[in-house]
């Protein structure tokens, strides 16, 4: 089963002027993600890489086409199962870590035990996800107190606590360094091994090389990269 | 969403707004504590106000009118055929004959009266009562003993008030409490008058005893037993058939307007004079207390305003958060209930704030009248009566405002747009 199909998928923004036209960011995309693959997406700013990210995560409701996740139409589902979709089966990564600042690091990585249901024996996955990201003994620190590599460490173990199958990052080493950067791409890659879908949006090749597929966003549309296509 | 969850992410929202969050529940407390303090001023406006005119809403006093059609014609007597009548009126409980003493009386005291000497006299007013009408407030037997025993007398607890604050300081007396009173003679010379300066024949002495003190006896005059006046008024060949008035109780206060009415229909009239004046005074400290309230609830409701764009601006100054809490499972549902669970605790603390203010305010106004007012009859300890019910209601006003606050700016954050919200800088 794939676990990401999308087919002629569009997407429309207003027009820029009063009686314009209105704005199609897509020409119809068509993908389609197995289950276990880390498939990065290239292209340059403005081509749509985030919204595409947001829609496959059922934030953005705004589209036309059909988008199929795990195995769930997202068309069909209401905002609640939207949320409970996003709570068990999705962990969000972000470029600008997104993490809340009145919360230590463990706190925010149980943020998704907040919401729903909560997340089974909630703590204990969040001391070992803060573990398995080198972040055990930065648990009570609050995120002022942490490097930029840092966050993004609390912002994977948060988005992996209820042990998601499908993983979506945006930009998720935009704001590190090159050797902050190459110890998250590390951690993408010992995801990938454990058999987590990873659906990653990148300008960066470094990130796109530990992908096991490369796909470029361009003029509205997706196009395998030549450069890296099954070279993982 | 868990409580628990709720209220640790409520927490720290809450802590990271804290000069916000110390300028709305300030609002809510000004308004709070302004409804609490008025509402405690005016229920304590109003116990004083029931001390001065003790009046039961269950009772009617019935009298025979002073110019009327029935009592031209000689009809109306309040007699004891009368009184059966009035017994029988439906919703009457019970009813008390009065009888009025008609022969002029006059008490002189020359002695030591608790350990100060004395020279006092009085015009006497005296008035029958039954008996039943004190119950346990006569301390000592109240009943007619026959001629040349002590004639039992109850006093209105007025009295004892009017002479501790007024009397006893102008002139040096003691202090007194009815306990040191019950028991204590004084003679009565029945038949005399200082007053109208005339003495009737057959006048005599006797002693008059207090036998307690009750909220239900006359203000002017002394209470005695209906069966004495009686013998008295015939001793002096006065009419002793029939009364002066009847006290209706009935058995629900709703039920004395019809009551009333079917005295009216009897001919009879009502001496509401007193009753009257208890309730215009206790309508004035009502309207006057609803004004403050109405005033106190204004406040309450800016408060709630000032809340509502503290919360309009806090959502938007997290507009990027409530995007991630949406990307990691969140509803509509429950982003709206923390920002509520966030205006409920900023209600509260506002609400115990402004109750405490409250009572703090309660305090020096009554510490400020304690030493500045001079004693006066029915000053009272305290003029607040902070009631729970009113702690309660302060309260829950304090909720309801800082919920309607967050009305709407709790339904724009849950009704914003999950993927543009992320993308907010």
């Amino acid at each position: 089963m794939s676990a990401i199909a999308l087919r002629g998928l569009r997407k429309q923004y207003p027009p820029r002027e009063a009686g314009g036209e209105p704005q199609q960011l897509w020409r119809g995309l068509d993908l389609t993600v197995a289950e276990g693959e880390f498939v990065a997406v290239e292209g340059q700013s403005g081509t749509g890489k985030s919204t595409l990210l947001h829609i496959v995560g059922g934030l953005d409701r705004a589209y036309e086409g059909e988008v199929v996740v795990l195995g769930e139409p997202l068309r069909g589902l209401s905002d609640a199962r939207l949320a409970a979709l996003r709570h068990v089966h999705i962990g969000f990564i972000f470029q600008s870590f997104n993490l809340l600042g009145e919360l230590t690091a463990l706190e925010n990585v149980l943020l998704p035990d907040y919401f729903g249901d909560g997340v089974p024996d909630a703590e204990r996955r969040a001391r070992e996800g803060l573990a398995r990201v080198g972040m055990a003994d930065k648990a009570s620190a609050r995120p002022t107190a942490l490097s930029g590599g840092e966050r993004q460490r609390v912002a994977i173990a948060r988005a992996l606590l209820a042990r998601p199958p499908l993983l979506l990052a945006d930009e998720p080493t935009g704001n590190l360094d090159a050797r902050t950067g190459e110890g998250i791409i590390g951690l993408f890659r010992e995801l990938h091994r454990d058999g987590i879908t990873l659906l990653v949006v990148t300008h960066e090749a470094r990130v796109s090389r530990a992908a096991s597929r490369v796909l470029v966003l361009r003029d509205g549309e997706l196009f395998p990269d030549p450069r890296l296509e099954g070279s993982a | 969403m868990r409580p628990a969850r709720l209220w640790k992410l409520a927490n720290a929202n809450l802590s990271r707004e804290l000069g916000a969050l110390a300028v709305s529940a300030g609002g809510v407390a000004l308004g709070i504590g302004c409804l609490v303090f008025f509402l405690a001023l005016g229920r304590g406006l109003q116990r004083v106000v029931r001390d001065v005119f003790p009046v039961s809403a269950r009772e009617l006093e019935v009298v025979v009118p002073q110019v009327g059609v029935g009592s031209l014609f000689g009809e109306v007597h309040l007699d004891d055929a009368a009184l059966a009548r009035l017994r029988q009126i439906p919703g009457v409980s019970e009813a008390f004959p009065r009888l009025a003493l008609r022969v002029p009386a006059v008490t002189r005291y020359h002695g030591l009266f608790f350990g100060r000497e004395i020279h006092m006299g009085l015009e006497v007013l005296g008035i029958g009562v039954s008996p039943e009408l004190f119950g346990t407030d006569a301390r000592l037997p109240f009943a007619d003993a026959g001629e040349g025993a002590p004639i039992p007398v109850v006093v209105n607890r007025r009295l004892l008030e009017i002479y501790n604050k007024v009397f006893a300081p102008q002139r040096g007396l003691p202090q007194l409490t009815d306990s040191m009173l019950v028991g204590f003679q004084f003679p009565i010379e029945l038949g005399r008058s200082y007053v109208a300066a005339k003495t009737l024949p057959g006048t005599y002495e006797a002693a008059l005893r207090l036998a307690g003190f009750s909220d239900r006896a006359p203000l002017a005059g002394l209470s005695m037993p209906i069966e004495t006046i009686r013998r008295i008024n015939q001793r002096f060949g006065q009419d002793a058939t029939g009364y002066s008035s009847v006290l209706l109780r009935a058995q629900r206060s709703e039920q004395v307007g019809e009551i009333a009415a079917s005295v009216k229909r009897m001919g009879f009239d009502l001496d509401e004079s007193e009753r009257n004046r208890a309730l215009q005074i206790g309508a004035a400290v009502e309207l006057v207390t609803l004004a403050l309230s109405l005033l106190a609830a204004l406040i309450t409701a800016l408060a709630a305003v000032n809340i509502a764009q503290a919360f309009h601006a806090e959502v938007r100054e997290r507009t990027r958060e409530i995007g991630v809490m949406r990307a990691v499972g969140a509803t509509r549902g429950d982003v709206a209930t923390l920002i509520l669970a966030e205006a409920a605790v900023t209600g509260l603390i506002g609400g115990a704030l402004g109750v405490l203010l409250a009572r703090l305010g309660g305090f020096l106004v009554d510490r400020v009248a304690h030493k500045g007012l001079p004693e006066f009859p029915f000053k009272p300890d305290s003029f607040f009566d902070f009631h729970p019910g009113h702690v309660l209601l302060g309260v829950a006003i304090a909720l309801a405002a800082a919920l309607a606050g967050a009305f709407f700016p709790a339904r724009s954050a849950a009704a914003l747009d999950p993927a543009r919200a992320l993308t907010e800088s």
